[in-house]
């Protein structure tokens, strides 16, 4: 792995895994919260993704055409870790939509999701 | 003794999921009998698995036609055979408490069905991101199942339980990643294997990524503010659901995590701190609780602690004592979560459920025969033995004050007006106190098994 190649990636993962972390630490909205955590997965999903990348590799496909392909098993995570967070997503709207129709609010009560 | 094949736990129970609304098009009764008994047959298969692990040692099974480490491997090691054998059976045992209700959603049984699944699941797997797929699988059922009630308290609950639930899945992703990074496989033999050739940094940096991802699941610190609210939020059958199965299938990723996978000095300390902070903080917020279902979730929250302090001693008896904790938490909270209502409603007006809620709690502080006297008696042995006395204070300091609020709680539960119970309440009630009773007088059956599992653990397997 070459690390300097990374090095921007790494850069933009963490800031978007911050920013997320930010969000969700300090919003009280529920749709703002569920974006936060859009933005930590898709952080996380760069990072591992660019991890299996190599200078000039093609698409890891079996056709005896290629020399330099890149590592599959990254992509196969993330294409997982992607479907998992479509879901989780999903759900997440589910239960705002619910907490909505109970309370007419989206606001969560003054402490916030990190409330103990 | 017949030999099962370990995935059929993962794959029966996750087929006849699905199955179940076209059993419900046929017939809506049908549908808790039909859970009942893919339950029960799970139950079977999971003490079949357990009978043959116990006789050969570890079982394996390669998946999907590929070799290991490329193939997914399922392993199943004596901890994990008994975790296994214990959240089929306590699901079977608190299922049948919906035979009670007037209320029967086909989507409540299968969720509970596919938790159940995908908890054994966690508890079997040999590969690190079978095991991350699991931990998804058991957190968006449980969201479902806390949200079921749909009421305020469930919706924000479920709502808190996502949010951090979402985060700490980043965390385990990041985790795996770094491990990924320099090692380039998944499977735990293969990591535990070449974990010397990691940088020491990176071994650190991964470890804290999977504890803190694992502990949202586990109940750990820091990840889990949602435990109050969802345990608040949902019904008494789904909190008690919980505190059998996804809580002892997170407490089981991290042993593996110590033992198998990254067994590195400073992560044990960091596992200690992390147990000794949630004990602490759990119990403290416990005492201040007046509702008492809040309450028994931050107990929870205490013994999950405590289990956490043990498994990062590793040492062998202190791995007996967390086995112990884990059975006896399991046993005693998912028979507390069940009997508990409102004080106004009068919790223990009922003798029938007040004598089997009192072994719970005898359990739960640590009174002798029950198991959590066993599991606190060999965790102080250890201690002792280690000469970590400031320790041993601090669990000696929260049993008092663990003694002080469950008093507070059987003072008064004992008001309002008599109470009723349906026969399948009180069935699964006694079921459980009788099961802790049993436990707890013949220690010895679950003492081999565990003595087992703490060698089959130090000598880095399943």
């Amino acid at each position: 792995m070459t690390y300097e190649l990374l090095q921007p990636v790494f850069i933009i993962s963490s800031a978007l895994i911050a920013i997320g972390l930010y969000g969700v630490m300090t919003k009280k909205n529920m749709l703002k919260i569920i974006l936060s955590i859009g933005l930590i997965d898709t952080g996380v999903n760069v990072l591992i993704v660019a991890m299996g990348y190599l200078p000039g590799g093609t698409a890891p496909i079996e056709n005896g055409n290629y020399a330099v392909y890149v590592d599959p098993v990254p992509q196969a995570l993330v294409l997982t870790a992607i479907v998992i967070g479509v879901s989780v997503m999903a759900l997440a709207l589910a239960v705002a939509m619910g907490y909505y129709r109970k309370t007419g609010t989206l606001e969560l009560d003054k402490e916030g999701v990190m409330k103990w | 003794m017949v030999s099962v094949p370990p995935v059929l736990l993962i794959a029966l129970p996750l087929l006849f999921a699905f199955f179940a609304p076209l059993v419900n098009m046929w017939s809506r009764k049908a549908v808790k009998v039909y859970t009942l008994l893919v339950l029960i047959l799970n139950a079977t298969l999971s003490y079949l698995l357990f009978a043959n692990v116990m006789q050969n040692g570890v079982v394996y099974e390669q998946l999907s036609g590929f070799y290991p480490p490329i193939g997914i491997l399922l392993a199943v090691g004596p901890i994990g055979a008994i975790l296994a054998l214990l959240i089929n059976t306590l699901s079977t045992i608190v299922y049948l408490t919906y035979f009670g209700e007037a209320e029967n959603s086909v989507k409540f049984s299968m969720l509970y069905m596919l938790v159940t699944a995908s908890s054994t699941g966690i508890v079997i797997t040999g590969d690190l991101f079978n095991m991350f797929v699991f931990f998804e699988i058991t957190a968006v059922g449980s969201y479902g199942l806390v949200a079921s009630m749909r009421t305020k308290e469930s919706f924000e609950g479920a709502f808190k339980y996502i949010v951090l639930g979402s985060i700490g899945s980043a965390f385990i992703l990041l985790g795996i990643a770094t491990i990924y990074g320099y090692l380039k496989t998944l499977n735990f033999y293969d990591i535990a294997l070449r974990i010397d050739t990691m940088p020491p940094t990176a071994r650190l940096m991964s470890f804290i990524f999977l504890i803190i991802g694992i502990g949202v699941e586990a109940e750990i610190f820091p990840l889990n503010g949602w435990v109050p609210d969802a345990y608040q939020g949902a019904s008494n059958r789904v909190a008690s659901f919980f505190s059998l199965g996804p809580s002892k299938a997170g407490i089981y990723a991290i042993a593996r995590l110590i033992f198998t996978l990254l067994p590195i000095l400073s992560g044990w300390q960091l596992a200690l701190l992390l147990g000794v902070f949630t004990l602490i903080i759990g119990e403290l917020a416990a005492l201040m609780q007046e509702d008492p279902k809040r309450m028994l979730a931050y107990s929870s929250i205490g013994q999950m602690g405590l289990i956490l302090i043990a498994l990062s001693l590793h040492s062998e008896t202190a791995l007996i004592a967390a086995i112990f904790l884990m059975v006896g938490h399991a046993l005693a909270k998912s028979l507390l979560f069940l009997g508990v209502r409102d004080y106004a409603r009068g919790t223990l007006r009922n003798p029938l459920i007040a004598a089997p809620m009192f072994i719970g709690i005898l359990s739960i502080i640590g009174m002798p025969p029950f198991p959590g006297f066993w599991g606190k008696w060999y965790l102080m042995k250890d201690l002792a033995s280690q000469g970590a006395w400031l320790i041993m204070l601090v669990i000696i300091l929260t049993a008092i004050v663990e003694s002080v609020y469950y008093a507070r709680f059987l003072h008064r539960g004992t008001g309002g007006e008599k109470r009723k119970l349906s026969r399948s309440e009180t069935a699964a009630i006694i079921i459980l106190a009788s099961l802790l009773i049993l436990v707890g007088i013949f220690p010895n059956y679950l003492y081999d098994p565990a003595v087992r599992a703490a060698a089959s653990l130090l000598g880095g397997g399943p």
